[in-house]
């Protein structure tokens, strides 16, 4: 018989204010013009009458009230500004997928295997051609070697590893260490599993680890570590020196390791680091990634995590459901994806570093202090010199004023004040956007 | 490291189909366990997916369209009126669409009720959740509700009923007086419906398929889920839905993006296409289905079953073993890859037990190892091989082989 999860109701979650929002990034932004009602999440005041069998009426209340986890869900202030970007026709660095699309090799691949009849269920854990492949690359990248079919789990993106890892392997009441500022799927999946979020926040100009910060708040209580290396939305990526402290720490209190790489061949001014690759590592570590950045085919989603046979069992349970299988024919189409020759990666490493110089160049010409970022395809940017009084500000006048969109980075912490003076662009997209939006920036953006 | 699974993973165990799986694959067994079709999409909404990844649909994306179509669909199918901004949720597949749902809405202690047998990934999506599955039985031979039952299982703590119809793995549709005490149980225990409706298109004979947010005081709190999967078999391409109150809507909304942030683009695209067949395409799915369930009762019925219960709707047929057979319906699967060479579901792995608080003699609980779930949903070929390898099982006075 099933034993049911004791859900505890998370006493330390996060204020108000920072509970789990809509990611900047997923679709319902600038794809659609959406009527968002401000509709409160619970309709538990609202009554009406219903007729009952016999005529009399009977004063019900409004059923359908949304689980005590999501009280705090309600319209964002991305989705606000993405009307406002709409309206203001401005142009989008804010988004983070590109406006260019994936490679020829690949769209084929998947049209083939829809005309081949590959469109029924595949097994659950993924294609078996596909984990074969996987483990390929993730030998030729780490130099580990891996079982395809126990060490290997594909899922519908690399948001759906990152749920399945949190739901599939911790209990509630977990702690969880987590670096802010930080992707907000990570938030809401780890408050779907009822953990206790410890955050620790990195901070301009190199947003290096504060490992005595991170010393103190790592113990043999700790369930988990999440990091995102090369990192959203600031670009860093984690030095060899850092994660060997933080390897060291987790070995010593016996804690796991959730890895979020899906900028790994984005990695432009250092070589990336798998920590599952380190001494003693691989036995505790989930390793995750995806299709969407590296191919820029963000609306595939084909993702996977790697981990050792005793937790893949419980990122598959959780996978299984949560979506049961993932595409079939674009996990054939990404088997073909990952057998790509270096020079696809070395020229998309190529084209992405000239569109961060424009970027880059563009934003210190306009007066931004802008950090350094290693890797991804994000830059992180302090917006004071405008005179706004916070990123959101800044970003609403952006918007409305200058014609371009970049998002307020203070959603991405647990504590918006750490954020309130950085903004985040993109630059995974077409040249001549990104410096139409230079110039418009130029323009129009006056110091104070 | 093993102390290191949280508890739910724990309490996952192997599965005896797996063993059955492995088995089968050895001796290349003709394959009527699986729940989808072995043979071709139709061409024209392939078609409109390699036009999709041609033109260039392959980012993020969400599909306005799709729910535009789903809400005159639903409009004219069951007479809803659905608003197409605010009460949809694109998902991958039913599956997403049914774990958002239970995310959504139940917190942990929630007690929810489900009809047994039933498919098996509903409880562990409602124990992800913190809730607590509730099986009510359909009682055999012909799976009917027992207004009874049902009405004893509910308690304080009962949040939400769950509601595959047609379906699996019996082929039973509710009928609407079955609805209308489902209906009237969720009024007033103030309750949610959360409803599977995949095999939606798929019902026979005079058989209609309604959905129970249909009915007076329901639509207000029923979660509908379905996908595009067995409708136009392309269980691989994960399109899926939920349609609720905009409340309800918006949360699984926000849970989706949280778990997958969205469902393949491509496919999105193909959807509208898919949504938009002519009236004939429904009307032909259902008579070829209709013909494949004839088959498969015909094929059965030659190896000395005796099917009681017609399946109404869905791509399954639930059949009771023979009274004479004395095998468990696990051995009668292994027996029957073993000298037909085909294989099917038994039919265990769909009950759960006890229900309620009576004391169940072990006799009432029998039925759960008599049957088998068999899959017509597959091509000509297919079901003619398996009748042929069914033939061969036949002695020469016309009585089945198969040692039982």
């Amino acid at each position: 018989m099933l034993r049911t999860l004791c859900f505890k109701s998370s006493t330390s979650a996060p204020t108000f204010l920072n509970f789990p929002r809509a990611s900047f990034d997923s679709p319902f932004f600038f794809s659609s013009i959406r009527r968002f009602n401000n509709h409160p999440s619970t309709m538990s005041t609202q009554k009406h009458t219903v007729s009952t069998h016999d005529g009399t009426p009977q004063i019900t209340q409004q059923p359908l009230q949304v689980a005590k986890r999501l009280e705090k869900f309600k319209t964002t202030i991305f989705t606000q500004m993405s009307m406002l970007a709409i309206k203001h026709g401005a142009i989008n660095l804010g988004q983070g997928f590109p406006n260019f699309d994936g490679p020829d090799f690949v769209k084929e691949a998947a049209i083939q295997a829809i005309k081949d009849g590959k469109n029924q269920y595949a097994r659950g854990y993924g294609v078996p051609d596909f984990n074969n492949a996987l483990a390929a690359r993730f030998k030729k990248d780490t130099g580990l070697v891996i079982d395809p079919d126990k060490e290997v789990t594909v899922t519908s993106g690399c948001t759906e590893a990152i749920a399945a890892t949190m739901l599939g392997l911790i209990n509630p009441g977990d702690e969880v260490i987590l670096f802010a500022p930080f992707y907000d799927s990570y938030e809401a999946t780890l408050s779907m599993a009822g953990a206790k979020i410890k955050c620790i926040t990195l901070r301009p100009p190199d947003f290096a680890v504060p490992i005595d910060e991170l010393k103190s708040a790592i113990s043999k209580n700790t369930r988990a570590i999440l990091i995102n290396t090369p990192h959203n939305p600031t670009g860093k990526m984690f030095t060899r020196e850092e994660l060997n402290t933080i390897a060291s720490l987790c070995i010593e209190n016996d804690v796991l390791v959730f890895m979020d790489e899906v900028y790994d061949k984005l990695a432009f001014e250092m070589d990336h680091i798998s920590m599952a690759s380190l001494p003693g590592m691989y036995e505790r570590t989930v390793t995750m990634n995806s299709l969407g950045k590296t191919f820029s085919l963000t609306g595939w989603k084909i993702g996977w995590a790697i981990a050792p046979p005793h937790l893949t069992w419980g990122v598959r349970q959780a996978h299984s459901f949560l979506t049961f299988a993932t595409s079939t024919p674009m996990q054939w189409a990404a088997t073909v994806a990952l057998r790509a020759p270096d020079s696809y990666f070395e020229e998309l490493k190529r084209d992405y570093m000239a569109k961060k110089a424009i970027l880059v160049q563009g934003l210190k010409d306009v007066g931004f202090k802008v950090f350094p970022s290693s890797g991804t395809y994000f830059v992180v940017v302090d917006h004071t010199p405008f005179g706004l009084e916070n990123d959101i500000a800044f970003c609403e006048y952006l918007i409305k004023e200058v014609g371009v969109v970049a998002i307020p980075t203070s959603v991405f912490y647990l504590n918006p004040e750490d954020g309130k003076n950085l903004v985040r662009f993109t630059f995974c997209k077409d040249e001549e956007t990104l410096r139409s939006a230079v110039e418009r920036m130029k323009e129009k953006l006056k110091k104070k | 490291m093993e102390e290191k699974l949280s508890s739910v993973a724990k309490t996952f165990t192997p599965s005896p189909i797996q063993e059955l799986s492995h088995l089968a694959q050895r001796c290349n067994a003709i394959n009527l366990a699986e729940g989808f079709p072995d043979f071709s999409a139709p061409p024209c909404i392939k078609q409109a997916a390699v036009s999709a990844i041609n033109n260039d649909f392959n980012q993020y994306r969400h599909v306005q369209g799709i729910c535009d179509q789903l809400a005159l669909k639903m409009n004219k199918m069951h007479g809803l009126n659905i608003d197409p901004l605010t009460d949809i949720a694109i998902c991958c597949g039913q599956t997403e669409a049914f774990a958002a749902a239970v995310f959504s809405i139940i917190d942990k202690g929630d007690e929810v009720l489900l009809f047994d047998p039933c498919y098996e990934t509903y409880q562990g999506c409602i124990a992800m959740a913190g809730g607590i599955p509730v099986y009510v039985p359909l009682d055999p031979p012909h799976w009917t509700l027992d207004p009874e039952k049902l009405m004893s299982s509910f308690t304080s703590r009962t949040k939400a009923v769950v509601l595959n119809s047609p379906h699996n793995p019996t082929g039973k549709v509710f009928s609407r007086e079955e609805l209308e005490v489902i209906a009237e149980c969720c009024r007033r225990w103030d309750c949610v419906a959360i409803t599977d409706e995949v095999y939606e298109y798929i019902t026979f004979d005079e058989q209609k398929h309604e959905t129970i947010a249909s009915l007076p005081g329901m639509q207000e709190r029923t979660i509908i889920t379905s996908s595009l999967s067995k409708t136009f078999s392309i269980t691989g391409w994960r399109i899926g839905w939920a349609i609720a109150p905009a409340s309800a809507a918006s949360a699984i909304r926000n849970i989706h993006v949280k778990i997958t942030d969205s469902a393949p683009a491509p496919f999105q695209e193909a959807a509208l296409t898919a949504l938009s067949s002519p009236t004939k395409y429904f009307e032909t799915l259902r008579i070829e289905y209709q013909s494949k369930r004839d088959f498969c009762m015909k094929l059965l019925n030659s190896v000395g079953f005796r099917i009681q219960f017609k399946p109404q709707g869905s791509f399954f047929l639930f059949a009771e073993l023979p009274k004479d057979c004395l095998l468990s319906d696990v051995e009668y699967v292994k027996e029957l890859i073993k000298q037909a060479g085909v294989v099917v579901v038994p039919g265990h792995g769909f009950f759960h037990g006890k229900s309620g608080s009576d004391q169940p003699s072990d006799e009432s609980f029998r039925h759960q190892k008599r049957y088998i779930r068999v899959a017509f949903c597959k091509s000509e070929a297919t079901l003619c091989a398996a009748a042929q390898k069914f033939g061969e099982l036949m002695n020469a006075k016309g009585s089945p082989k198969l040692h039982c």
